[in-house]
């Protein structure tokens, strides 16, 4: 919506009423955002966060927050020619988090009053008073300057703009090419958007408004073979993206349906994989997962330091490791970045007022830093926050979390091509398959969508029930080329789980095709 | 507050006056949550959140919108509604649209404690801080996790029906590792009552099972007999009763389908001493007293002597396939037909073995014969003639659920207990029983504790 609209809506409802204009515009829309326009009116958030702080400097803490947050999502899913659902939801709340003697609390509601702030903050002071008799070690933060600041994601189309039968026929349209093959049997579409509305003010003065777009196409193309009981599927290679409803019209995502379907097809009849080691070449929209399971959360700091133990894990990258470990071969780099466009962790601020910012992680090959947050800093080398944490809702208290992790391309104009050409057994594979890895990120497994064979430099027939094993360290050092720059594609997870209670990160992984030498691959079909 | 029934009917009634579509259902649920969280043998994270929820869904001319929200006065519910119906009059027709249900009678679950949702914030500091104070008495690193919720939710039909129920679950998970790294113990238990929550029992085992796996060997993987624990069997298959899908069965793609169209039922796919079923009102594992779309939920069996008895049906499913929808499942329960045998005469009866206390990052590899793959953690050992005789260094497997339960592969089964998957955090229940297996397919060493 335009801002001159929304500003019309917005004055409109105050000053006459949600009635009187929504039979001016249509129904669909108006309604809705008539009621959101009367809730923004209704609600003060600078007021709200003045209750929150002050109720909790005079309880006695030395840090607080309070984040009053919107999210509206959306979600079309269909199968074959029809429309499974359609549905839109609207979710509004806040959180107070308070550091009382070196002791966090946390408390949340969904009622948006002034009477409720007073409340939810002295619960939130409560929570950390009863748990700080018993505290043995008390966190401390590193400071962070005051912030006023407004920011908005990169997007170029707000989705929430685009008429829901548009993107039904898009999905109908993209099933309809998926079928196109004979022998395709069923395909699942699907897309859904995320729009969150941030605000975050704190005891250090900062007050952070937020509009953060996030979009999550995907379909699934299934070939049964009902003669002999076999299945196959193939999922979108295109994953979700920080971006708006452009990500929909540049993709080619009907191309790339119709090719899923001549493929989910194709991998019935292709040759089960021979078991061994082999040459891996994989593309970037495989490549995006490993990176972020062998490489993202290992160098969350939070796991060196067993915050995790008990869910996620810890990580092998212990503390001392820093600037010591060759964790990859020298020519990779991964680089964190919360500024990148495009990208799904990419933001302005984290929730405790910290900048986005760009770091390596690991330099030619040099494991040299970490993901840090303003109560993790301080046991960190550099003893600043790199600007990690997040909550995934104003009813989840924030916590460290992956930003965007991504492999650099090399310098020159490597391609796929050139990478194969130095292979004489191999697999090229495309797309992220089943993925498992340990509680420390040593020993892991990933399969993929297609599977090519590649011999003597070139690429060949399709195989399948393909998987490869390797440990992280080992599987980053056998890493021997980088595609170009050209070659570099973002991928990511919309829904990626951490923390206890568990919580959602969507977050991005760029990375140019890459060739990986003689990693061991299994056969899953074999028993 | 939890919505009481008189609160919840009233919303729902409210919501299905603003309903002009032909047919609707309106879901309300309210929640009180809170947490507690320690690592390091020091209190993280701690906090509590409120939220009610209204979510409707409607048909006009078999057409289906939904819309959801947690603004509940009415403008916003009026908007709800507004926006669910807008959604449906630009969607194509549901091609498979039920209609809603009339008024249905309810059999109700008791699986609601207040002191579970009213949970003292100084008792459970108390009994982390005991459970802390154990971890450093026994010299290990502790990490865990305290849970407790309270739901009340509802849902009301247009064409006159009307079910509301409350819920509650308390979990508590531990992980002990020893100040080297070297080793590692876990231990979750959960239940609807937080009186029934055993603490100490969570603490000790952890501590207990971190100091035993001290200073592991490293065995060659491969295939070996071996003996599963209760949390074993929940990490692998806790949701195994809720794949039954008849659906997808029948569309030839799921470990229940055969060539031709054909399905597995009435066949012997487990060993004859394996019987999974649902229950509502198991005293232990109380479900929900309503399965899908609102179904007053029954006992189903699915499988009854490793024999697969029943697939489930929604209810498009079951109307095209001349079929009752399934009542279920709601919970989720494997049990042998025969008398149980204890972990310690599964581990008495070895003559050589691998004793496995939990699986982690299990994910689906290929869906034809269910086959998964994972990692054990946090507590693995080497049996042999009859006892414990080291703790070994974990492995990754690659094992298909279907040859897991397989005759012939099947040799002991234990007393069910109440266990959540680890994956899930405690948030789901089960009741299962320890197994002991002829063939586990371990495919790589893992050198994480």
């Amino acid at each position: 919506m335009s801002t001159s609209r929304r500003d019309f809506i917005k004055t409109a409802s105050v000053a006459a009423g949600t009635v009187a204009i929504s039979s001016a515009l249509p129904s669909w829309i108006s309604d809705v955002e008539m009621a959101e326009a009367a809730v923004a009116a209704a609600v003060d958030k600078n007021a709200l966060a003045d209750i929150a702080l002050s109720t909790a400097r005079k309880l006695g803490v030395t840090y607080a927050d309070i984040r009053i947050n919107r999210y509206r999502t959306e979600s079309i899913s269909t199968r074959e020619k029809q429309v499974q659902n359609v549905s839109r939801s609207q979710n509004f709340g806040f959180g107070v988090r308070v550091l009382f003697k070196g002791t966090w609390g946390f408390a949340s509601s969904r009622e948006v009053t002034p009477e409720e702030v007073r409340r939810i903050t002295r619960q939130a002071v409560d929570i950390a008073r009863a748990n700080s008799v018993y505290q043995r070690k008390r966190i401390t933060m590193v400071p962070a300057p005051k912030v006023a600041a407004t920011w908005k994601s990169g997007f170029e189309k707000d989705p929430f703009e685009v008429a829901i039968d548009d993107k039904i026929q898009f999905l109908l349209n993209l099933n309809e090419r998926a079928l196109k093959t004979n022998g395709v049997s069923f395909v699942n579409s699907s897309m859904g958007f995320v729009n969150e509305q941030k605000f975050y003010a704190s005891t250090d003065g900062s007050r952070i408004d937020q509009y953060i777009i996030r979009a999550n196409p995907n379909f699934n193309v299934t070939a049964v073979n009902r003669a002999n009981g076999d299945f196959q599927s193939r999922n979108s290679l295109g994953g979700p993206q920080g971006l708006g409803y452009e990500y929909m019209e540049k993709y080619p995502w009907m191309a790339e349906a119709e090719r899923a379907g001549e493929e989910a097809v194709a991998k019935l009849k292709a040759k089960p994989i021979e078991p061994g080691k082999y040459d891996l070449v994989l593309h970037p929209s495989h490549l995006w997962l490993t990176i972020h399971e062998s490489v993202g959360h290992p160098t969350e700091l939070d796991r060196s330091l067993w915050w995790e133990a008990d869910y996620a894990g810890t990580s092998f990258l212990t503390r001392d490791k820093i600037g010591k470990l060759q964790f990859a071969s020298k020519m990779v780099n991964f680089v964190a970045d919360r500024t990148q466009p495009g990208a799904l962790a990419t933001v302005g601020y984290d929730d405790e007022g910290v900048p986005g910012q760009r770091w390596h992680l690991v330099k030619n090959g040099l494991f040299v830093d970490w993901q840090t947050t303003r109560d993790l800093a301080l046991m960190s080398p550099r003893k600043k926050s790199y600007g990690c944490l997040h909550a995934d809702s104003w009813g989840s208290i924030s916590f460290p979390r992956m930003p965007n992790v991504s492999l650099q391309p090399s310098a020159g104009n490597t391609t796929m091509d050139d990478l194969v050409a130095g292979v004489e057994k191999g697999i090229l594979i495309y797309g992220d398959g089943s993925y498992s890895i340990d509680q420390q990120r040593y020993n892991f497994q990933f399969g993929g969508q297609t599977f090519w064979e590649i011999k003597n430099g070139k690429v060949g027939g399709m195989v399948r029930d393909v998987a490869y094993q390797s440990r992280t360290t080992d599987f980053w050092n056998s890493c021997d080329g980088l595609g170009g720059q050209a070659s570099y594609e973002i991928g990511g997870s919309f829904n990626d789980g951490k923390g206890e209670p568990g919580q959602s990160n969507a977050v991005s992984h760029g990375c140019p095709v890459a060739r990986f030498r003689q990693v061991n691959v299994l056969n899953t079909a074999a028993k | 507050m939890l919505l009481s029934e008189q609160e919840a009917r009233a919303l729902t009634e409210k919501v299905l006056g603003y309903v002009k579509a032909n047919d609707a259902v309106v879901n309300v649920g309210s929640e009180k949550y809170s947490h507690l969280r320690f690592a390091a043998n020091a209190f993280t994270t701690s906090g509590a959140r409120e939220n009610t929820t209204v979510g409707v869904t409607v048909w006009i001319d078999k057409k289906r919108g939904s819309s959801s929200t947690n603004e509940i006065d009415d403008d916003s519910l009026r908007a709800a509604v507004a926006q669910a119906q807008d959604l449906a009059r630009i969607s194509p027709v549901d091609r498979e649209y039920m209609p809603s249900l009339g008024p249905q009678v309810y059999k109700p679950v008791n699986g609601y404690a207040e002191a579970t949702s009213n949970i003292s914030l100084h008792d459970r500091a108390r009994a982390i801080n005991d459970v802390i104070a154990n971890c450093e008495k026994a010299g290990v690193i502790g990490a865990g996790f305290h849970q407790a919720r309270g739901s009340a939710g509802a849902s009301a039909t247009k064409n006159g029906n009307f079910s509301y129920e409350r819920s509650s679950l308390v979990s508590l998970s531990t992980t002990a590792r020893t100040p080297d790294g070297g080793s590692s113990g876990y231990f979750l238990r959960n239940h609807f009552d937080v009186a029934k929550l055993d603490v100490k029992r969570v603490s000790r085992e952890a501590i207990r099972k971190a100091l035993e796996s001290r200073r592991p060997r490293t065995l060659e993987p491969g295939v070996y007999p071996a003996i599963l624990e209760p949390q074993a069997v929940a990490d692998l298959l806790s949701f195994f009763a809720f794949s039954f899908d008849a659906r997808s069965a029948d569309e030839g793609r799921s470990p229940f389908s055969l060539p031709g169209g054909k399905t597995k039922v009435g066949q012997q796919i487990f060993d004859e001493r394996i019987n999974i079923y649902s229950d509502p009102w198991n005293a232990e594992l109380p479900g929900s007293q309503a399965a899908q779309a609102g179904i007053p939920a029954q006992r189903i069996q699915l499988v009854r002597n490793g024999v697969l008895e029943n697939l489930t049906y929604s209810r498009f499913w079951a109307k095209q396939k001349d079929k009752q929808p399934t009542p279920g499942p709601v919970n989720s329960i494997i049990e042998s037909s025969l008398s149980p045998v204890s972990l310690e005469d599964m581990i008495k009866a070895t003559d050589r073995g691998i004793l496995i206390g939990r699986f982690w990052y299990i994910r689906g590899v290929d869906p034809r014969i269910a086959l998964q793959t994972g990692l054990t953690r946090d507590g693995i050992w080497y049996v042999e003639k009859g006892k414990i005789q080291y703790p070994v260094t974990n492995f990754r497997f690659n094992q298909s659920l279907m040859q897991l339960l397989a005759p012939g592969n099947v040799e002991m089964i234990g007393v069910p207990e109440r266990v959540g998957s680890a994956e899930g955090q405690g948030g789901s229940s089960s009741l299962l029983p320890a197994l002991k297996v002829k063939e586990f397919h371990f495919t790589s060493a893992s050198e994480a504790v």
